[in-house]
């Protein structure tokens, strides 16, 4: 199914892509520069940032504080000789984010000459469409949530969205990337819980297996040891049976149980009958596949797992949870919106700061601020800390946070963080 | 016709069978698990084997009924008001009669609905017409369960304590799972006793045997085919019981993979024959529990079709043949 979706997604952005490619090229971006970077010295060049997030829906919640952290930082920084302001698009018209609207709105902002850069889009499957047509028209594109490996890392297909200029990206990310993830559980594995022995766990799905993988890999070489050598691999059956696979699993006493894998593919099962198969004491530690909300949430990991997951449950996030200044930020944030910020705003402050940085350097030329953006040299001291990006596009700051089952609230609280940056 | 291959063959059949497996594990915690998922493919499985042997459709929406019978224990124990393990064991002993008796009876009903209106208009049109049909009431009953419950996995109160542990003969079994077991067996033999001892069940072998002969010795086709469509279904009703009871879980696309092993089962002990279906069960159970034994996890589904496909080639009819009536 999800490789369905993905085909689908490339398919619409492919149709889209030769649909629009005509008029996309010649985007009017080398006049509209030119004619900015003549009348910069005047003053108040007015140059436009786009917005490209689900801002309707169910989606709002993750969409407007995003675009509030970017106007936060419109409202905090100046960039002499240029008035900066929003052409705001919503890719979650009908409710729910949409591939297709996201390429329709991309491609609205690269017809738009005034826009010198995007902050968007916030989910991956909207990034796959929006990525051949931002790299034809050399828009560049800074998204605060992405986290897919497939939009940049040339190994698992992101030449295939960069394929009309595969040498001048134009897409940045100041999310890491999932496949950190796995180096991150084992972070958690053997630095937290202290174990030595691990047994592991996927559903055989392309995200579970590379969330294993890469735990079997680090736990590895951390000094730990993983049972069988391997992951094993449990392909969704409907049953969600797990019990002689945690028989067999037992009869090795491991100190910990990885799962790779997300809810729907047996997470939350797989934790319930741990506590069956007499190992419910045993910590499980999972990626955020299995980050779906409160126990009270249905269908969600907790709510599956039940209280009986015990406070030794563990998953991580590709995200920032702290903030280098939170205090500072929250305050502004409220003063400016009064609410607090939410979990993306530092990061959609954080792509604006970057946009704006690239125009106070090297003026309102759409080409040139890609150009800036994307050159590896350049690093940025941002909301979110000090980072730059990589040749791919993906931040240097590879910040994994840590959260544990609470048994209180039958919640996830935040453990820890770490930047996984160069490792 | 090409020449079939002899019972000679069965034999070589059965010992390689027999020799993918890993039989060291008898008498460990990997038995009980084996055993116990045997026990649920097992009971839908005869299901489907007996309405096969009787008017020969595979009832594709078979392993949605057992499905809903996991969802109706669901609702029927939490509109009770229980949310957990009972620990007192006369009220716990009711529980459990009340989840079998009700969710098998409702259950039956539901099967005896959709044959006569899904199937019976469809007896003598040609096989392929209530095949489709059982495939679109696969999808009704998805989605009517789907719509009252939601598409999310639910999570359904265990009444039995699943850490609860007896020993016998030195390991460690869980209670709940050796109630599984017990429950797989009564029904099968309280089955086995109906088919081959009351006067519906001979009514019941001889329509699979002929139904126009059966139909002419005064034996009223109707009623014998709603009598098997109901037992069928209370059999998968109590497989979702046993379900809840079991691993807690279920979902609305519960039906469709439990629903295919079943049918493997059912084929691979021969289609028709009521101790084949329960044969072939467990065969599955242990040909997947041998799988993670073996480390193969990964590939147990494959395995488990790889072995139906040799058995196939070697025996087109099944480990113990078709025919309800003759061997049941």
């Amino acid at each position: 199914m999800k490789f369905a979706r993905v085909g689908a997604v490339i398919a619409v952005a492919a149709i889209v892509v030769s649909a629009c490619s005509g008029s996309a090229t010649p985007a009017p971006s080398a006049a509209a520069g030119a004619s900015a970077a003549a009348s910069a010295a005047a003053g108040g060049t007015e140059v436009k940032i786009g917005i490209e997030l689900p801002l309707s829906g169910g989606e709002k919640p993750n969409g407007e504080p995003t675009l509030n952290g970017v106007k936060l930082a419109l409202s905090q920084i100046q960039v002499p000789g240029f008035t900066v302001t929003l052409n705001i698009q919503d890719d979650a018209v009908n409710g729910v984010h949409d591939p297709q609207q996201g390429a329709k709105n991309i491609q609205t902002l690269a017809n738009d000459a005034a826009v010198i850069g995007v902050v968007g889009p916030f989910n991956s499957s909207v990034a796959k469409a929006e990525i051949p047509i931002s790299n034809a028209a050399g828009l560049v594109q800074c998204s605060p949530a992405n986290t897919n490996i497939s939009l940049t890392k040339p190994e698992f297909g992101a030449l295939d969205l960069r394929k009309t200029k595969p040498d001048k990206i134009a897409y940045v990310r100041v999310a890491t990337t999932d496949d950190i993830q796995g180096a991150a559980g084992a972070d958690i594995a053997f630095s937290i819980i202290k174990a030595k022995k691990a047994f592991v766990i996927d559903d055989t799905e392309t995200y579970g297996k590379a969330l294993s993988d890469q735990f079997v890999a680090t736990f590895t070489k951390l000094g730990g040891t993983v049972i069988d050598g391997a992951s094993h691999g449990v392909p969704k059956s409907g049953q969600g049976d797990f019990t002689s696979l945690l028989s067999l699993a037992k009869a090795q006493s491991p100190d910990v149980v990885f799962f790779g894998g997300v809810t729907a593919t047996g997470g939350g099962l797989l934790r319930k009958q741990m506590v069956t198969a007499g190992m419910g004491a045993i910590p499980f530690v999972g990626g955020d596949g299995i980050s779906d909300g409160a126990a009270s949430v249905k269908g969600s990991f907790l709510n599956l797992a039940g209280d009986q997951g015990g406070p030794n449950t563990y998953m991580t996030v590709a995200a920032t949870h702290d903030i280098p200044n939170p205090e500072k930020f929250a305050a502004d944030y409220k003063a400016m919106f009064g609410t607090d910020p939410g979990a993306y705003s530092g990061s959609g402050y954080a792509c604006a700061q970057v946009i704006l940085e690239a125009l106070k350097n090297v003026g309102g030329d759409r080409e040139k601020i890609r150009a800036y953006v994307t050159d590896s040299t350049h690093s940025y001291d941002t909301v979110l800390g000090k980072f730059s990006f990589d040749k791919n596009g993906d931040t240097t700051q590879r910040i994994i946070s840590d959260y544990t089952f609470d048994p209180g609230t039958k919640d996830w609280k935040f453990v820890s963080q770490k930047d996984f940056g160069g490792a | 016709m090409r020449p079939r291959p002899g019972r000679a063959l069965l034999v070589p059949a059965v010992l390689l069978l027999l020799a993918t497996l890993d039989w060291t594990y008898i008498g460990t915690e990997q038995f009980v698990n084996a055993l116990t998922i045997g026990a649920v493919y097992a009971l839908i499985a005869l299901g489907y084997t007996m309405v096969y042997g009787i008017i020969e459709l595979i009832n594709f929406a078979h392993g949605d009924i057992f499905m809903v019978g996991s969802f109706v224990t669901y609702w029927l124990l939490s509109s009770l008001g229980f949310n957990g393990t009972i620990s007192d064991p006369p009220l716990l002993a009711v529980v459990l009669v009340g989840a079998f008796l009700v969710t098998m009876v409702l259950l039956g009903v539901v099967g005896v609905v959709i044959e006569r209106f899904a199937y019976r208009p469809l007896r003598n049109a040609p096989r392929l017409a209530p095949l489709i049909t059982a495939i679109g009431v696969s999808f009704i009953l998805q989605n009517i369960i789907q719509i009252f419950f939601g598409p999310s996995p639910i999570s359904a109160p265990q009444v039995i304590d699943v850490q609860a542990r007896v020993s016998i003969g030195g390991i460690d079994i869980s209670v709940v799972k050796l109630f599984v077991i017990a429950i797989a067996f009564i029904l099968m033999i309280a089955l086995q006793t109906f088919v081959s001892r009351t006067r519906m069940g001979r009514a019941m072998r001889s329509t699979a045997i002929d139904r126009d002969a059966a139909q002419l010795m005064g034996v009223d086709i109707n009623t014998t085919i709603a009598v098997t469509f109901f037992i069928g279904s209370a059999l998968a009703g109590a497989a979702g019981v046993v379900q809840v009871l079991y691993l807690g879980t279920t979902n609305f696309q519960l039906g469709f993979q439990a629903g295919l092993k079943a049918f493997t089962s059912a084929v691979l002990g021969g289609i028709g024959n009521i101790t084949g279906a329960a044969l072939g069960g467990f065969l599955i159970g242990f040909i997947e529990v041998n799988s993670t034994v073996a480390g193969l996890s990964r590939w147990s589904e494959a395995i488990v079709f790889g072995i139906l496909v040799l058995v196939l080639v070697f025996r087109p009819t099944g480990l113990l043949g078709q025919q309800l009536g003759e061997r049941a």
